[in-house]
């Protein structure tokens, strides 16, 4: 666990649920969690991602295990902090990163009813069964709720209009839950990410000029790993570290957003 | 720009700030489409405004009355969620849908009018602010999307009396500023938003898509 290094014991004896954790940033959130010390629920759809997701994590060590969960069954939801409280009996951290497929460029005026009420469903439906289910837990162990929002949610995306408005209302909601919960003692944040993800892949193989324009609008020249660029921005605001910042929205992203 | 003799305005919403809004745009010279809290979709806008041919202006303000409630997320039952947040949200993206071919046709503008919670957060308003912020972003891609076809789109962040109820009202400003408004009040909907928004859809603004506004007095300084 190297590429984790200096992270190690951040958040031993601690507790996480990721969502959409079988592929992508929520795997490489999982990964970092898992590095730091906490036990994690891979909460997927799929188990042919999900299983081998948490197989890894413990094959390097650490402890994971996989829950079947569509974020936007609340029943799901439900069984995923279950399965957090048998194996471990507590929890610290919830992080929701599960999003439809926001699928091909398309103007607001050609996207159907069905993909609409889909990607609210995964983005703010999901966002209430998550917080609504780790509630009670998150209030008795001083926890924290990390959303994975978009630049899109920040800026509005002319390429996917939907989904810059459904990451948009996230961090509506993100920023609501810090002032409902700081008192509580429950933190909300959010990361606004730009990683190579399987997503990114079949965006770049469909437009072979997206990598390079997205790369001439990176400082950092490179677009991110979802385990070792954006995990340890998960580590840092699931940890004591982070423990003064609520409501707040971190672009990891190389740089490409400055308008913050 | 069209002509302000042929303009025509759809304003979105029950009550205010979709009511006084409304006022102030007839006053100024606009011909008023209204439609309340009803269900957004195609067919409601067809069936509305069957011999529509084009828009002007499209103003949203459409929240139900469950939006302007106060209440903690912890307690809300799913129906609640839905109608506070997901529907509202949903029929703001539909009405966008609709809109789109009778604001081209005119070279119109849309505005979407959001609370101060949408950017800012609102203690027991987690559903209308992420509803709204998710208006509020929304408006920008489609400024990025519909910019070719010459229909500007804008959002104006408003105080949120404009919206709630005046005790909730107050919590919201004391909670987002340690200042009176520097105007020194809040501004009326009908004689000074209003004109805001027709301002926006003149050729003194053609140059203009895709802005947030914060037209509060001042109370509200981002960025």
């Amino acid at each position: 666990m190297t590429e984790h290094a200096g992270m190690s014991g951040l958040l031993e004896g601690t507790v996480a649920i990721v969502t959409g954790a079988g592929q992508g940033i929520g795997e490489g959130i999982a990964a970092a969690l898992a590095a730091a010390g906490a036990g994690v629920v891979i909460a997927a759809r799929r188990p042919d991602n999900g299983e081998p997701a948490a197989e890894a994590i413990r094959a390097r060590g650490g402890q994971a295990l996989f829950c079947r969960c569509d974020v936007t069954r609340r029943a799901d939801v439900d069984a995923a902090v279950s399965a957090a409280l048998e194996q471990w009996g507590r929890l610290d951290l919830v992080v929701h990163n599960a999003v439809s497929p926001p699928g091909p460029p398309r103007p607001i005026q050609e996207i159907d009813d069905e993909t609409i009420a889909m990607q609210i469903a995964t983005s703010t439906t999901a966002v209430f069964h998550c917080a609504q289910a780790a509630f009670d837990e998150l209030r008795a162990n001083g926890g924290a709720l990390i959303l994975l929002t978009s630049p899109s949610g920040i800026e509005g995306s002319g390429h996917l209009p939907l989904y810059g408005a459904v990451k948009g209302a996230q961090r509506g909601l993100l920023k609501s839950l810090a002032r409902e919960w700081g008192p509580h003692g429950v933190r909300v944040n959010a990361i606004a990410p730009v990683a190579w993800t399987p997503a990114l892949d079949t965006a770049t193989a469909a437009n072979p000029t997206l990598e390079s324009r997205l790369l001439g609008r990176t400082p950092l020249g490179r677009i991110g790993d979802p385990s070792t660029d954006i995990g340890p921005v998960a580590v840092f605001l699931a940890s004591e570290l982070s423990r003064h910042m609520t409501g707040q929205t971190l672009a990891v992203d190389g740089g490409r957003y400055l308008g913050l | 720009m069209t002509p302000q003799t042929t303009r025509t305005a759809l304003v979105v919403g029950s009550g205010d700030p979709a009511d006084s809004v409304g006022v102030g745009l007839v006053a100024a010279g606009w011909s008023l489409l209204r439609l309340g809290d009803d269900l957004i979709d195609d067919d409601t806008v067809a069936a509305a405004f069957p011999t529509l041919e084009h828009l002007d202006l499209v103003v949203h303000a459409r929240y139900p009355p469950l939006c302007r409630q106060r209440m903690d997320l912890t307690n809300l039952t799913a129906e609640q969620w839905h109608a506070a947040c997901d529907e509202p949200l949903e029929a703001g993206i539909r009405l966008a849908r609709a809109a789109y071919e009778p604001l081209r046709a005119a070279g119109g503008t849309i505005v979407y009018l959001v609370p101060l919670m949408a950017s800012a957060g609102g203690d027991g308003f987690a559903p209308f602010a992420g509803a709204a912020e998710g208006l509020r972003v929304l408006a920008k891609s489609l400024a990025r999307t519909w910019g070719t076809d010459d229909i500007r789109v804008h959002a104006i962040t408003l105080d949120p009396s404009a919206f709630l109820a005046p005790t909730d009202a107050a919590g919201m400003a004391e909670a987002n500023s340690l200042h009176d408004p520097p105007l020194g009040r809040v501004p009326d909907l009908s004689d000074e938003v209003s004109l805001v928004v027709d301002a926006l859809t003149t050729n003194a603004f053609a140059a203009l898509t895709g802005a947030s506004l914060v037209v509060d007095g001042g109370l509200w300084m981002p960025g």
